[in-house]
């Protein structure tokens, strides 16, 4: 990549497409403990779904042979999950974001000097969508201080990280 | 259509010369933050499909005065009045003038400008006096919900083989501070967190003299916590005494700390977000 791409990506603003955050179908996931190298489609509902069992404690369910042990974990209150795609090269990223916030006002039409969308930029939709996701551990359920479950508590932190600071008189 | 939501990258008011990807929401006047749950050896099925990095995204509000301030800051060597649309201004992040479609954030900028107004202009220049007290405010604040969300912040919370009984119960008023301005220094310029643990009277880290935090930002696939060790502080920094006769309940508690540490957002994450080029 040159500099001038580089340059070219700091201007650059990436356009969420509003629509498919109001529609996109809610998707299963598994948070795997082991790297898949290759991003491809897999006949996930073939192999792995059906082989999920319930035990006493916790999901189970074997991948190339070892044994895994799961628990589903919920998105954190007052997010929802997307499943984002960029439109041209078919990136994935994945993530929990404000509901509230993406579901209103869209529509309001207002009058800039600038326009937002530029020709350059690139835009980004929702492929899908989820409150919850299976977590696994290998042989075991990850423990409380498991970095996804701390990553989870972080929003709540952040909201009064970033939550106005009161008015006062001095 | 136009929905004015829309990923962009702006200077990390922490590391300037260094982007970060932020999210606005024109329209409803809304920042956030993208962080990034990334741990090694994870990877998603997601419906019928793998997705090979386990990462997950957080989009999370931000305040947008933390972004601005790196411009006031860099405004004020010019030491005068400006307006803001002369204040936001960046060759390498051009995007930065988005911030200017916030009408909201003129509301907040007194708590780190004086301002002026003339023939109904607003002019402002930046005020580390209120700065300093603004974010004493919002350290409090964030310890607050610390200790409602009962994260461990202690120290020593994993040795407690070195902790009397009474103790292991929970954390200290100060630890609870000395964690909330690691977090809060994740937003800031890198002597402007200094000049905030001086002026919070919290004890000062050895390892910033041999090595500067600014190193922190480099990308690494190391956990973060190798890299932090600040369980030894010295003790100079009691040169603030003539503040005393005003202490805030904050600095009351930290003026007695002895030795703390303090986290970063790091402590959430699998490590930095910065993708690979």
């Amino acid at each position: 990549m040159d500099s001038g791409d580089a340059a070219a990506a700091e201007r650059q603003r990436v356009h969420v497409r509003p629509a498919t955050l109001r529609r996109a179908a809610p998707a299963t996931l598994h948070l795997l403990p082991c790297a898949v190298p290759r991003n491809r489609p897999a006949p996930v509902s073939r192999f792995f779904t059906p082989a999920v069992r319930r035990g006493p404690d916790g999901l189970e369910v074997s991948f190339r042979g070892r044994r895994l042990r799961g628990e589903e974990v919920e998105v954190p209150p007052g997010l929802v999950g997307y499943v984002m795609a960029t439109e041209e090269d078919g990136e994935v990223l994945t993530g929990p974001e404000g509901k509230q916030h993406f579901l209103e006002g869209s529509e309001k039409d207002e009058e800039e000097e600038e326009p937002l969308e530029r020709d350059f930029d690139r835009f980004i939709g929702a492929t899908a969508s989820f409150s919850r996701f299976t977590l696994w551990g290998l042989e075991t359920v990850p423990g409380p201080d498991a970095k996804v479950r701390g990553a989870l508590t972080w929003p709540s932190l952040a909201a009064a990280i970033h939550a106005q600071v009161p008015q006062d008189g001095d | 259509m136009k929905s004015g939501l829309m990923f962009v990258k702006l200077a990390n008011p922490c590391s300037a010369g260094e982007g970060a990807i932020y999210l606005f929401n024109v329209c409803l006047q809304q920042l956030f933050e993208i962080k990034v749950f990334k741990e090694k050896h994870h990877s998603w099925f997601i419906n019928q499909s793998v997705q090979s990095e386990g990462q997950l995204h957080f989009a999370t509000p931000m305040d947008p005065l933390f972004l601005v301030l790196h411009y006031l800051k860099k405004a004020d060597k010019e030491g005068k009045f400006q307006p803001l649309d002369q204040v936001v201004v960046d060759d390498m992040f051009p995007n930065c003038t988005l911030l200017l479609k916030f009408p909201e954030l003129e509301k907040f900028l007194h708590h780190v400008t004086e301002e002026k107004e003339i023939d109904s202009k607003k002019y402002y220049k930046y005020s580390k006096e209120k700065t300093l007290k603004w974010l004493e405010k919002k350290v409090g604040q964030t310890a607050a919900a610390l200790k409602a969300s009962h994260v461990p912040v202690g120290a020593r919370v994993q040795s407690a083989a070195f902790v009397p009984g009474d103790q292991a119960s929970g954390d200290k008023e100060e630890d609870y501070i000395c964690y909330a301005h690691g977090l809060i220094s994740e937003y800031l310029p890198k002597e402007l967190s200094d000049d905030l643990a001086k002026y919070l009277k919290l004890p000062e880290p050895l390892t910033s003299l041999s090595n500067p935090p600014s190193k922190k930002i480099k990308l690494s696939d190391e956990p973060v916590e190798a890299k932090e060790d600040y369980t030894k502080f010295n003790s100079k920094d009691l040169k603030m005494e003539k503040k005393n006769n005003k202490m805030t309940a904050a600095q009351k508690a930290l003026a007695k700390v002895d030795k703390r540490g303090m986290k970063s957002i790091d402590a959430f994450f699998g490590a930095k977000h910065k993708k690979k080029a």
